[in-house]
């Protein structure tokens, strides 16, 4: 009469666990379920009677209460479908009840009683209590992802039925078709000339600091910014995991595997709003474009059209490595380490980086130049002018430098930084800049002038230090080696102060 | 008291009799969509009241010289300087102007230059002396967005003119016209004092951040406009204002410019008024200078320093007490030198620096920063350009 089977629902990238209960009593036939559940989760009463009555089974004439527990949290999505077929099937006496315990179950029912995947299946079977896990068959390699439970596929409710009155072995489906490989990232052999624009891209690969490009239209920002991902290091195990949780509980199909290794590359569009990048959004919070990010590369094109509150709502996540959304009825932290790459015009007519060229009128530039100057201009570590190429290069038959070639230094000054405790040179936090990057005499002279001159800020300071840094592990300087003039004066000359490049000289 | 009873041909009648022509022109210049041509033409036809009384009621397409300066919208012109005749007082108008120095076409204190004209300011305001006007004066004109190299040379040539007695007359534009300002109130005392006229109302700063040098203009020079106090900017009063420029000076000197501009609308003018014109030769690739390159095709003369501006004006320079000035910086050696001597004077990016010198981007980054502390480059962006003086 009484059955109960685990499950869980999704809220951000967190799991969180539900008790599917089931009674099935006297009274006049009904259905209801209780326990908060939002549309779609209320949705599954009729879904699961249509899907019992499918499958060639009965569904009892008579009073059937669900009972989502905890019922003080709000359960969202369609994942609960198939533990309430299931405990309604064992309330019943259809399949046996020491059957079901300890079998969790995560799965959307269509009418016809096949099971179907749903988004989160990583974080959802992480969350779930007890030895086994049915999920629907496409979702296999992500729940197997977890490790800790017995992953049962199933691709139709019958299936499940059988298996569960041990009429027939548990189903085995195929894995499905590993997906086409996915295509290499482009190559930075492609890329002609521009030696400091591949010099700015091979330190942020390294050093994981935030690139900001700035150039006429056409002079290849796009394209430089397309080959970053190629240059840096496949994720590590546990951030892959990380990674993966997210995409899956934002429904972003994982490539062959199950598991997302290359570092991704999210390039919203500028028309993007705040909360598809921040997340939020659905009752589930899902995660948005910064998050999607986490552990690669955000590409944010034409960051001078993006809105300024979208551009404003960058700031904590980079200072911080997480969103936190708040809505009315609850908050979630979510993951958004990413590295921050961003391309703009230096005006709307693009042709500003030479004087006398630009078309816009004042008004038309004072207005970009707000929206690109200020605390978000400061949180880029590199910032650097492209120009077209000259026809020379362009035409030369010698491509620059492919990208395992640069892909490899990337590496190796990454496990210089791993050295230092930190991902990448950028986290070394302010109080151990002294210690991990030291300054030799020149480069102490050459920042002195500057900061006397006006050239740099105190905040700078640092900035310049850690791609200094960074600059000496790609050389193969020592870890521990004091920075001399060289890192320190090309940090400085790649972190050009753009802003100047909207306003007239006067 | 209000000259709401226009209409009925009144005009402000307790104070009519007292105020002067000047006062009728001031208000009439003051009107929505008034230009120089339309003033002008209004000036010819009519008596100063006469005209106020037929702009208030509205009749003023009716005189054919108008009707013939203001094209084919004529009656839509009339009605609208009716309606803002009718909210405004004549005298109190006046009063508001008291401060400025104003002068009328046709009666004495009217500047020689513009009074000759072909196409001569019917009244005319001033902040400042108009003692200033008297004498040989220079127009240093470009474009807004120069480059640093541009401004410094309109800086030395203001210097040089004010310093040997020219008078440096210019927009007070951002850019090229504000650096020859700066340079021509760097002469300091006792050299010839800057000129500015503006398309806007003398109370009207336009562009706003150039306030202290209008201040700084009007102070030790003469700021002038044709437009009353009030009269804020509006793309067509900036030619307007351009053809002034080229009426008050003996010669124009374009530093830089593209192709179009402000800058080539003032040659136009001082061509039309047989005013030579000079223009600075600039890098054949550089935006900013295809226009005075182009001039120079069409047969400007060349200026590549003072002494070709005061040469062209029949004017002897200055001697500079003790010879040529001792360069305070201490000179590039090594990479420095190399850099320098591949950056020319046209300003260049990292990449081609890198490729013209053979340097890596550290060593070349290290070199920069030398020449940078040192006063020999300026870095503006992503722009690497050589400074002329420290």
């Amino acid at each position: 009469m009484l059955a109960t089977v685990p499950s869980a629902t999704i809220l951000g990238v967190e799991g969180r666990p539900v008790t599917v209960e089931v009674h099935v009593g006297q009274g006049l036939p009904s259905f209801t379920v209780v326990g908060l559940p939002d549309a779609s989760c209320r949705e599954a009463r009729d879904r699961a009677r249509a899907a019992v009555l499918c499958s060639g089974l009965t569904w009892p004439t008579r009073k059937v209460t669900v009972n989502l527990a905890p019922s003080s949290e709000r359960k969202i999505g369609s994942g609960l479908d198939l533990a309430i077929a299931v405990a309604v099937l064992a309330a019943t006496d259809q399949v046996p009840a020491e059957a079901v315990a300890d079998l969790a179950c995560i799965g959307e029912l269509g009418l016809d009683g096949a099971v179907r995947p749903v988004a989160g299946t990583v974080a959802l079977v992480d969350a779930v209590p007890g030895s086994t896990v049915v999920v629907a068959a496409p979702s296999a390699a992500e729940a197997r992802l977890v490790g800790r439970h017995r992953v049962r596929a199933v691709a139709h409710l019958s299936e499940l039925v059988l298996a569960l009155r041990g009429e027939e072995p548990w189903p085995d489906p195929p894995a499905p078709a590993p997906p086409p490989p996915e295509p290499p990232p482009p190559d930075l052999a492609d890329v002609r000339g521009q030696p400091a624009a591949r010099q700015a891209l091979e330190i942020a690969a390294a050093g994981a600091h935030h690139l900001l490009l700035v150039g006429s239209p056409g002079a290849g920002k796009t394209m430089l910014a397309r080959r970053l991902p190629g240059l840096l290091p496949p994720l590590a195990p546990s951030e892959a995991l990380a990674v993966t949780r997210i995409h899956s509980a934002a429904g972003v199909p994982v490539p062959g595997g199950g598991v997302v290794v290359r570092p991704p590359f999210r390039a919203p569009h500028h028309s993007s709003t705040t909360v598809s990048l921040v997340g939020g959004g659905t009752a589930a919070l899902r995660p948005g474009e910064l998050s999607l990010a986490t552990g690669g590369v955000l590409f944010l094109d034409e960051l001078g059209e993006f809105g300024p509150s979208v551009v404003d709502a960058l700031r904590q996540p980079l200072e911080e490595g997480v969103v936190r959304v708040a809505r009315a009825r609850a908050a979630v932290t979510l993951p958004a380490r990413f590295l921050l790459v961003a391309a703009t015009n230096p005006c709307p007519c693009g042709e500003a980086t030479e004087a006398g060229a630009c078309r816009c009128s004042d008004a038309a530039r004072a207005r970009y130049r707000r929206r690109l100057s200020g605390p978000v201009l400061d949180r880029f570590d590199l910032r650097v002018e492209v120009h077209r190429p000259e026809p020379a290069a362009l035409l030369a038959t010698a491509g620059g430098q492919p990208s395992a070639v640069v892909a490899e230094r990337v590496a190796a000054a990454r496990r210089v930084a791993a050295g230092r405790g930190v991902r990448a040179n950028a986290e070394i936090p302010a109080d151990r800049l002294d210690q991990a990057a030291p300054l030799a005499g020149g480069a102490t002279r050459m920042l002195e002038a500057a900061l006397r001159q006006g050239r740099l800020t105190a905040r700078g300071l640092a900035r310049v230090r850690r791609v200094a840094r960074t600059i000496a592990d790609l050389d193969g300087a020592p870890p521990d080696s004091a920075l001399g003039a060289e890192p320190v004066a090309l940090a400085m000359t790649l972190r050009a102060d753009v802003s100047s490049a909207l306003e007239a000289v006067a | 008291m209000t000259a709401g009873g226009a209409g009925a041909g009144a005009g402000p009648r307790a104070v009519g009799g007292a105020l002067p022509d000047r006062a009728w022109w001031v208000a009439l210049a003051g009107l929505p969509g008034m230009g120089p041509a339309r003033l002008r033409a209004l000036r010819e036809a009519l008596a100063p009241e006469e005209a106020w009384r037929v702009v208030a009621s509205g009749r003023a397409h009716l005189v054919p010289a108008v009707a013939a300066a203001s094209g084919g919208r004529a009656g839509e012109v009339a009605a609208r300087w009716a309606r803002a005749a009718a909210d405004l007082d004549v005298g109190e108008r006046w009063r508001a102007h008291a401060h400025l120095g104003v002068s009328l076409l046709g009666e004495p204190g009217h500047p020689a230059r513009v009074a000759d004209d072909p196409e001569p300011p019917v009244v005319l305001f001033s902040d400042g002396d108009r003692g200033a006007l008297a004498g040989p004066t220079v127009a240093v004109v470009g474009t807004r967005r120069c480059t640093r190299a541009g401004a410094e040379l309109a800086v030395e040539l203001g210097l040089a003119c004010a310093r040997a007695g020219v008078r440096v007359v210019s927009g007070l534009a951002v850019g090229i016209d504000a650096a020859a300002h700066r340079g021509a109130l760097a002469a300091g005392e006792g050299a010839a004092p800057p000129v500015a006229v503006v398309g806007t109302g003398l109370d009207v700063v336009y562009p706003a951040r150039s306030r202290s040098l209008w201040e700084a203009v009007a102070a030790s020079g003469v700021v002038l406009s044709e437009h009353p106090l009030g009269t804020g900017p509006a793309r067509w009063r900036f030619p307007a204002r351009n053809r002034l420029v080229a009426a008050l000076a003996d010669a124009v000197v374009v530093v830089e410019s593209p192709r179009t501009g402000g800058s080539m609308y003032t040659v136009d003018e001082a061509l039309r008024r047989d005013r030579p014109v000079l223009a600075v030769p600039g890098p054949v690739r550089s935006a900013a200078s295809s226009g005075t390159n182009w001039l120079l095709s069409q047969g400007a003369a060349v200026a590549t320093g003072p002494e070709d501006v005061l040469a062209a004006l029949g004017v002897a320079p200055e001697p500079t007490a003790g010879g040529p000035v001792l360069d305070p910086r201490p000179p590039p050696t090594g990479d420095g030198r190399r850099v320098l001597r591949a950056l020319g004077w046209a300003p260049a990016g990292l990449d081609t620096l890198a490729r013209r010198t053979g340097l890596g981007l550290g060593p070349l980054a290290v070199a920069l920063d030398r020449l940078e502390s040192d006063g020999w480059v300026h870095r503006d962006a992503g722009q690497i350009e050589r400074r002329g003086r420290p």
